[in-house]
């Protein structure tokens, strides 16, 4: 190619890309014109999906004005129609992938739950690694809810619900994937906390932190306006269970602590263990501290599937309330044998009830099927309809001072 | 035109050639044979004239011949030449040029004397430890401190003239044991058909000597400190110095040169590596941040995170400009006032900082005008550039080019920017040299002086991305 | 004959390009047919191209002509341009399915508001123009992008092991022959690499303990493909199919990303600049047998027709794509097993015809 040939093609490159530069308006959607939404609330009402978005917005302050929120709500026979109605009354387009928490609503448990997260499994628009918990109340009420942690509920329902190793063993933390991945899975399980509004005590309007400031969709005009008023806290140590989408039961705190113990790294967790006798049959209150944690839950071969569920929690005493005791607590000291007994029987009972509870509700949130079909896959074909009932469970617990 | 027996016939003929006031026909008189002395009356040096020239002219008592009378002059500089075009040129070199009657030569004498700057720090490179010395603009300055550094037989120069009018001296300086004999035949022939009126800086031969003339990036190094100089010859490069410059060429030139800096060399290794690892930090801040921020805050905002897009959104609420163009004009404010303060004069530079700084800036961003980050973007890129002043002015048309491509196309535009500008710099050469070696292609031992330092110890061998006849500097020949 | 490349070179092409173009869509595609053997479908392919692969190094080390020279010392002129016409073909269609997956990833991931085209279309420029250079250039960027694939790669694999539950690859080959070959046979377009290596004959010297080099580049390529398919069926377990583009989603659940925002991308970004060239290298075979076959000299005629068509096939039928999909995965897949593992194998017998012929001459 001739050199004055080449640079023509150059210069007319140069020449298009300032075109575009300067036009800059082909289908572009800046900043601006953009919502940041923070967090979903899914709520059902007949056959229609009420998707809330709780969207961030920037305040051009000085650097030290809080973020505030709007929240609008779209009506949709499915979340996609839900959320292109949200962007057309608001004349935002809306950006999730900012989304990090999708709430469930209570009016979604007698539906297949599945039929709604599945939109954020599949589009690549979403972050399928956004959080995911059902709501006692409409979701909506507890997205719109004010609470003193945070201006946004939204970044305070994540912050008790992100995984941060030692703080969050209460809490059955689960993203859209995993729920996903647990539903599709042989298991046809999942589960998601189950998130519960209590009262901080703490009134809203007077506290002088409301930023609160909402805007209507075009279905949904901005309700809660109690819970505006009182700031809340939220719970999220139970956990709900589900069997092929839909709704089947419910893990109080303790066996969402147990479920979590048998799932994931436990170290850091605290265990209250109360009214142990001591020899002189005084009662104590003590709190543990998990300093290591071992799990294994594995099928035992034999004619019938045997699952062994094992479970070693290596403990420090944190704390300790008794009557009368001027002793300081010894970081060395070891766990006294009536401690370990006893913490021993509360977990081993709490994992015969979680086992229960899997079988009562036919919910393999253990994963058990998925483990037989892996390990012993002949087994599985044998077992795949009625594994749960008829397997047989060997429990074994450990309960040792800190390694 | 040969030079005649006749004098006058001789003298007429330089005349109706050199007919300029400043240029002097002196009449003398060997014995008792007519003579001219011609030179240009502010190149030469006149006590030397009356010391070597004409005092030994009067003691003259031997045969007016070529030899006996070339013998009778003291001058160390000396040669006869034989043509009338030799004597003009060798006027204007500033020799002065002895035509006797009766001889068909004339006798040339070195005599030139001039003002020149004294040898000062270059103010381009200052370096903290280290020699301070830089090239000034007379040639036989920088000859001798060339020679001063390296005192071997092999270190040769080659004299070429260059310029219709200007008629200005080049010297090529290599080492005869080292460089590879075609490069140095290669750009001598090149300097040979360079057919320019006139040669006022080393820069045009730089151009001159180029392969690709349209190329946006450097093909020739240059440096105007003889110790980076020398440096550069002992790898196998060719110097090419110009009479007139303080800035003395090199080639073959590699990209990877202008990262390297004459302190690298002085400092340990470890300080060495670490400066080298910021200027290639701050090279590709310069060039990409302007570029990523634009392409980020329109098209890719999942690459922000949150909390950090909502302080940015929070800075460019209310800028009535989208964020390509503020960038843009940003950016070109800050090349404005770059351009300004080179220029300006030094007592009124101080007007520009404050101007562009305080007003510029502060108010801008006050009014409302442009954002915050953007200024601190348009700044630290400013600011980065500099850590690489060799490539400042290339790497600044790439940084613009780099916005406008963000700006219409994204990040993957961006993306295929840089694939093509990396397919470009592979595929380019310097004299036979890859520009983008040792990276491409990867030369393992060169890497030991790339963008990491290595010890002395460990460069035994000189770069073989350049061509040499001797592959070894450490611990004798190979 | 100069010699346009060195056997370094030829290793980190190996590693530089071979496994990128694998992991945007085809692990998806794998998992629907082979679920969690899906490893096992890609070391059969692999397997199958190792074999090939030897071929190839034989004739590296016994022959100093180019390939075009090879056929025509031994099978004649007639022969030599089928041949060349075949793999024109070959590489013209190998191109298709790849760059517009490619344009879908870019809209989709990374443009995610109102993608336009336009911000794909400069590919085509920038392969028009890698296109128009030597086969050296080829050679030099795969200096380089070697580290970014690898350091892309381990990025993206690292982020992903925490969210990996490696035990999902098991039970191993319970999908059956059946599901495993299937998985195998529908991926072709993205495998069936060889022929690129095939070109490469004649155009360096292959030194003593290069061949075991190049072996030993292609089963790191090996690893770095499936530690990849392994680690993405790990992470997605039952819904691994329907992640079309594994490479963004792979690594985006690791705890940092919710932290400090998608540092994933650095990833990416590596891998994407490398898959420019990844994308560009069947367009760039192709120009060069169009050359060798049309003797054509000016460099920019043959990339100006090839790219030029591919830019109007990804223009004219991006509504039908998902058919032309389902062709390459179906019948052209046949085609590209053959013409990129079988017809290797040949360079055997024309290697040791080759050194007959010399021999008596």
């Amino acid at each position: 190619m001739r050199k004055t040939f080449k640079a023509k093609i150059a210069i007319i490159l140069v020449v298009i890309a300032f075109l575009f530069f300067f036009s800059n308006d082909f289908g572009l959607i800046d900043v601006e014109k953009t919502s940041i939404i923070t967090a979903i609330a899914i709520d059902k009402e007949n056959d229609d999906y009420l998707v809330t978005a709780q969207i961030a917005v920037p305040e051009a302050t000085d650097t030290n004005s809080e973020n505030l929120k709007a929240q609008l709500t779209g009506k949709g026979s499915t979340v996609g129609a839900a959320l292109k109605d949200l962007g057309d009354v608001s004349g935002w387009f809306p950006k999730l992938a900012f989304c990090n928490l999708i709430l469930v609503g209570n009016s979604l448990t007698n539906t297949n739950v599945i039929e709604a997260l599945d939109y954020f499994a599949k589009t690549l628009r979403v972050q399928d690694s956004a959080l995911v918990a059902l709501t006692e109340k409409d979701a909506k009420e507890v997205l719109s809810s004010s609470t003193p942690l945070d201006n946004i509920s939204a970044f305070a329902l994540q912050k008790i619900m992100f995984k941060t190793q030692g703080f969050d063993n209460d809490v059955a933390s689960t993203d859209i994937k995993t729920f996903c991945v647990g539903h599709y899975s042989k298991n046809n399980s999942s589960y998601m906390p189950l998130v519960k509004m209590v009262s901080s005590g703490e009134d809203g309007a007077n506290s002088g932190q409301g930023g609160t400031k909402s805007q209507g969709g075009s279905s949904g005009n901005e309700s809660g306006e109690k819970t505006k008023d009182k700031k809340v806290l939220y719970d999220a140590r139970s956990t709900a269970l589900f069997k092929d989408g839909h709704f089947v039961g419910e893990l109080d705190s303790d066996l969402t602590l147990t479920l979590n113990a048998l799932t994931e790294n436990f170290k850091g967790t605290t265990l209250p263990v109360d009214g142990v006798l001591d020899s002189s049959e005084k009662k104590s209150n003590y709190l543990l501290s998990v300093t290591g944690s071992k799990h294994k839950i594995k099928f035992v071969k034999g004619d019938v599937p045997t699952l062994s569920i094992k479970l070693s929690l290596y403990c420090k005493i944190s704390d300790h309330a008794v009557e009368g005791s001027t002793e300081a607590l010894s970081e060395n000291k070891p766990l006294p044998k009536e401690l370990t007994d006893k913490t021993h029987d509360i977990m081993r009972d709490r994992i015969d009830r979680l086992v229960k509870k899997s079988i009562e509700t036919k919910c393999d949130f253990l994963g058990l099927n998925e483990k037989l079909y892996r390990f012993n896959h002949k087994q599985y074909s044998q077992y795949k309809d009625d594994l749960l009932s008829k397997m047989k469970v060997q429990i074994t617990v450990n309960i040792e001072g800190q390694k | 035109m040969k030079l005649q027996k006749s004098l006058t016939q001789n003298t007429d003929y330089i005349k109706s050639v050199l007919s300029s006031d400043d240029v002097t026909f002196l009449s003398l008189k060997i014995k008792e044979t007519d003579a001219v002395l011609i030179f240009v009356n502010d190149l030469i040096d006149k006590n030397n004239v009356g010391e070597l020239i004409l005092r030994p002219m009067q003691e003259f008592s031997g045969a007016i011949e070529e030899k006996t009378l070339f013998q009778a002059f003291h001058s160390p500089e000396k040669k006869c030449v034989y043509t009338a075009d030799e004597v003009v040129t060798d006027t204007l070199l500033g020799n002065a040029l002895l035509l006797v009657d009766g001889l068909e030569l004339a006798f040339s004498f070195g005599l030139k004397f001039f003002e020149k700057r004294a040898i000062s720090e270059p103010p381009t490179s200052t370096v903290i430890k280290g020699p301070r010395e830089g090239f000034v603009e007379c040639l036989p300055v920088n000859v001798s401190l060339m020679r001063r550094r390296l005192k071997s037989p092999d270190l040769k120069f080659e004299y070429l003239t260059v310029g219709k009018y200007s008629k200005t001296p080049i010297a090529l300086c290599y080492i005869s044991t080292i460089t590879d004999i075609k490069l140095v035949k290669n750009i001598k022939e090149k300097l040979k058909k360079i057919d320019i009126d006139a040669v006022l800086d080393s820069s045009y031969v730089s151009k001159l000597l180029v392969e690709r003339k349209t190329s946006l990036f450097k093909q020739v190094g240059n440096t105007e400190k003889p110790d980076i100089l020398a440096a550069k010859i002992l790898e196998g490069r060719v110097a090419i110095f110009v009479d007139g410059s303080p800035i003395a060429l090199s080639v073959p030139y590699l990209l990877v040169e202008d990262f390297q800096s004459a302190s690298d060399y002085y400092n340990s290794p470890y300080s060495a590596t670490a400066a080298r690892s910021i200027r290639v930090l701050s090279v590709l801040f310069a060039l990409f941040l302007p570029a990523l921020y634009v392409a980020a805050e329109l098209f890719h905002l999942q690459l922000i995170p949150l909390s950090f897009l909502l302080t940015i959104v929070n800075s460019i609420k209310g800028i009535p400009l989208s964020p390509s163009y503020e960038m843009f004009f940003t950016l070109m404010i800050f090349e404005i006032l770059n351009e300004a303060s080179v220029r300006m004069p030094k007592y009124v530079g101080m007007v520009v900082s404050i101007v562009g700084g305080l007003v510029l800036g502060e108010t801008a961003v006050t009014a409302g005008i442009i954002s915050a980050p953007t200024l601190m973007i348009v700044a630290l890129s400013g600011i980065c550039l500099y850590t690489v002043p060799e490539l400042e002015q290339t790497f600044s048309v790439l940084r613009i080019l780099f916005l406008i491509i963000a700006g219409a196309t994204g990040l993957y535009g961006m993306l295929l920017a840089i694939s093509a500008l990396f397919i470009y710099l592979i595929s380019f050469e310097s004299f036979g040299s890859p520009v983008a070696a040792p990276f491409s292609p990867l030369i393992k031992e060169d890497l030991k002086d790339g963008f990491y330092k290595g010890f002395i110890q460990e460069m035994t061998y000189r770069p073989k991305s350049i061509k040499t006849t001797n592959k070894k500097r450490l611990g004798g020949q190979d | 004959m100069k010699l346009e490349l060195k056997s370094r070179q030829v290793c980190l092409f190996i590693i530089a390009f071979f496994p990128i173009v694998k992991i945007f869509t085809a692990p998806s595609v794998l998992s629907s047919f082979a679920s969690n053997d899906l490893w096992i479908s890609t070391l059969i392919i692999l397997a199958v191209d190792f074999i090939g692969l030897l071929a190839i190094v034989y004739a590296y080390k016994h022959t100093k002509s180019d390939l075009f020279a090879l056929i025509e010392n031994t099978l004649g002129k007639f022969w030599a341009r089928t041949v060349f016409v075949l793999y024109f073909v070959f590489f013209f269609l190998k191109a298709i399915v790849p760059i517009n997956e490619q344009k879908d990833y870019v809209e989709l991931t990374l443009y995610t508001l109102m993608p336009s085209k336009l911000y794909f279309l400069p590919f085509f420029a920038v392969a028009l123009y890698l296109c128009c250079k030597r086969l050296r250039v080829l050679g030099r960027a795969a200096d380089v992008l070697w580290a970014f694939s690898v350091l892309g790669l381990i990025v993206l694999i690292s982020l992903s092991i925490p969210n990996a539950d490696y035990t999902a690859i098991l039970p191993i080959g319970v999908n059956g022959f059946d599901g495993i070959f299937k998985a195998s046979y529908s991926v072709l377009n993205w495998f069936c690499d060889l022929p690129y290596l095939m070109f490469f004959i004649g155009n360096f010297r292959l030194k003593k303990g290069d061949g075991v080099k190049i072996a030993i580049s292609f089963l790191i390529s090996v690893i770095m493909i499936v530690v990849f398919m392994i680690t993405f069926y790990s992470v997605f377990t039952s819904i691994a199919y329907r992640q079309r583009f594994a490479l963004t989603e792979i690594s985006k659940y690791t705890a940092v990303i919710n932290n400090i925002g998608r540092f994933d991308y650095l990833g990416i970004v590596l891998i994407l600049v490398s898959n420019i060239f990844a994308l560009s290298l069947p367009l760039f075979f192709a120009c060069k047998i169009l050359d060798k076959i049309f003797n054509i000299t000016k460099k920019w005629i043959s990339p100006i027709f090839v790219v030029g068509a591919q830019l109007v096939i990804l223009l004219v039928f991006t509504r039908n794509f998902a058919s032309i999909e389902n062709f390459m995965k179906t019948y052209a897949s046949a085609f590209f097993f053959i013409v990129g593992n079988i017809l290797p194998l040949f360079l055997l017998a024309l290697v040791k015809k080759e050194k007959k012929y010399a021999k008596n001459i």
